[in-house]
């Protein structure tokens, strides 16, 4: 009897022990997410694949620095130091977010002492609840060769691009398409005026420090003698302040309108070229 | 207790600051949130906090997504206090006054018991809380970023900065 009043002080202490617990719980806030819908991260984890830009957007107030390296071609051999000796093209760039969405950027290579100009603009972010299947972005840029001597006037300078970027990524596995339009104020010979493009961008995450990625631009249609589609593949490494890319490609070019124009060597005759990307964020 | 306590209302705030600073060799950083969800009842001795740490910005985003990744942000959303206050607090008077909590802080899925310091002021029909804390990163099994040879201090100095405002109870 005595054990039975027990089993029951037991059970009621247990019971009021809970409804307390119970009450204290409700008590507390309602945790509710700021964004219920949050973007999906780093599709690509930098704003450049290795040629063709890609979906990744610079943040509001952040400055991202690049510089873009390309040199001969590695079936130079030993003599040429696999490429290394002969002439690099360099890009310097600096690209600005002036929102989360939306930025601005300015270039200059070597080749063509070009200088260019670019705006982009992220239209949709996928999501992670998938109501937003894909991201989509698109770039408008403005180029000026400024070599002296050429005897050409500021117009015939002059070329523009224009392309669409829509990208989804699959767990950690990155692909965007890529449909471009570049004209060409003024060409030589029996170049093309105007070329399409279809960039085929990869990136595959192997952890939070290595992705790697892998570049094909085709021409569509008329294209200018004697050029070949480009690919390239790369190895990102993401040091915690910069993001290296180590990488081969055909082309020695750094934007998409001369990849397509000019790129004269064939990735899978063994004619690539070994180069390097380097991007540095600044808050501001 | 004074008469004049009223014991209907609770005192919250969903835009309370919240600021982290980290250390690395020969390099500082800060980051904060004004999305601190607070709320404070005198009557049942409940103090419960959250943020979503998504929230916490840096001032360069692919540091944030970093933030967020070391974070797990993604399977633990959520930074929470919930506790008691284990100090008297006298609601008649305008004076700051030191205050100390007791309860469950939760990160990255990992629970610890923690008692933190910090002040309260009774501002008209406001509440005004300030604390500070050190955070360490291994005791709620967070492994502190690296930058190649370098790793950022496991130690992070929190602070928080809140005014709660009064609320009729039954509407919580």
């Amino acid at each position: 009897m005595n054990v039975c009043k027990f089993a029951n002080f037991g059970f009621t202490v247990f019971f009021l022990h809970l409804v307390l617990l119970v009450e204290s719980m409700n008590a507390q806030l309602p945790r509710e997410r700021a964004d219920a819908d949050p973007p999906v991260d780093r599709l690509f984890w930098a704003s450049y694949s290795i040629g063709i830009s890609t979906v990744e957007s610079v943040s509001a107030r952040n400055l991202n620095s690049t510089v873009k390296h390309t040199f001969g071609l590695v079936d130079g051999g030993i003599d040429h130091f696999f490429g290394l000796d002969d002439g690099a093209n360099t890009r310097l760039g600096l690209e600005y977010g002036f929102h989360d969405r939306f930025s601005m950027g300015i270039g200059r290579m070597t080749f063509n002492k070009l200088v260019d100009m670019h705006a982009k603009y992220n239209i949709l972010r996928q999501t992670v609840s998938g109501s937003t299947p894909v991201e989509l972005a698109v770039k408008t840029s403005v180029g000026i060769n400024t070599f002296p001597g050429t005897g050409r006037d500021f117009s015939e300078r002059l070329n523009y691009f224009v392309s669409v970027m829509i990208a989804r990524k699959m767990g950690n596995f990155s692909l965007q398409a890529t449909p471009m339009y570049a004209h060409f104020n003024r060409v030589s010979g029996n170049n093309e005026k105007q070329l399409f493009g279809l960039g085929i961008v990869a990136g595959l995450a192997l952890n939070d420090r290595f992705s790697l990625g892998a570049e094909y631009l085709p021409v569509i249609g008329d294209r200018n003698p004697g050029t070949y589609d480009t690919a390239a593949v790369t190895l990102n490494i993401d040091t915690g302040g910069h993001i290296f890319q180590l990488f081969f490609t055909s082309s020695q070019w750094h934007n998409e309108s001369f990849i397509m124009a000019n790129n004269r060597d064939r990735f899978w005759e063994g004619e690539f070229r070994f180069g390097f990307n380097i991007h540095r964020v600044f808050g501001f | 207790m004074c008469d004049d306590v009223r014991q209907d209302v609770v005192y919250i705030t969903d835009s309370g600051h919240v600021e982290f600073t980290s250390r690395v060799p020969l390099h500082t950083f800060t980051g904060s949130s004004d999305h601190l969800h607070g709320l404070i009842d005198f009557d049942e001795n409940l103090v419960d906090f959250y943020l979503d740490l998504s929230t916490l910005k840096s001032g360069i985003g692919r540091r944030d997504r970093d933030i967020y990744r070391t974070l797990n942000v993604d399977d633990y959303p959520f930074a929470e206090f919930t506790g008691t206050l284990s100090t008297s607090f006298d609601q008649n008077s305008s004076e700051t006054q030191q205050v100390e909590v007791q309860g469950e802080f939760t990160i990255h899925g990992v629970t610890r018991n923690v008692t933190i310091q910090g002040t309260m002021q009774k501002q008209g029909e406001e509440l005004y809380l300030t604390a500070e804390w050190i955070l360490n990163l291994e005791d709620y099994d967070i492994e502190p970023p690296g930058i190649l040879f370098y790793r950022v201090n496991e130690e992070q100095e929190l602070r928080i900065e809140a005014t709660l405002n009064s609320a009729p109870k039954e509407e919580i």
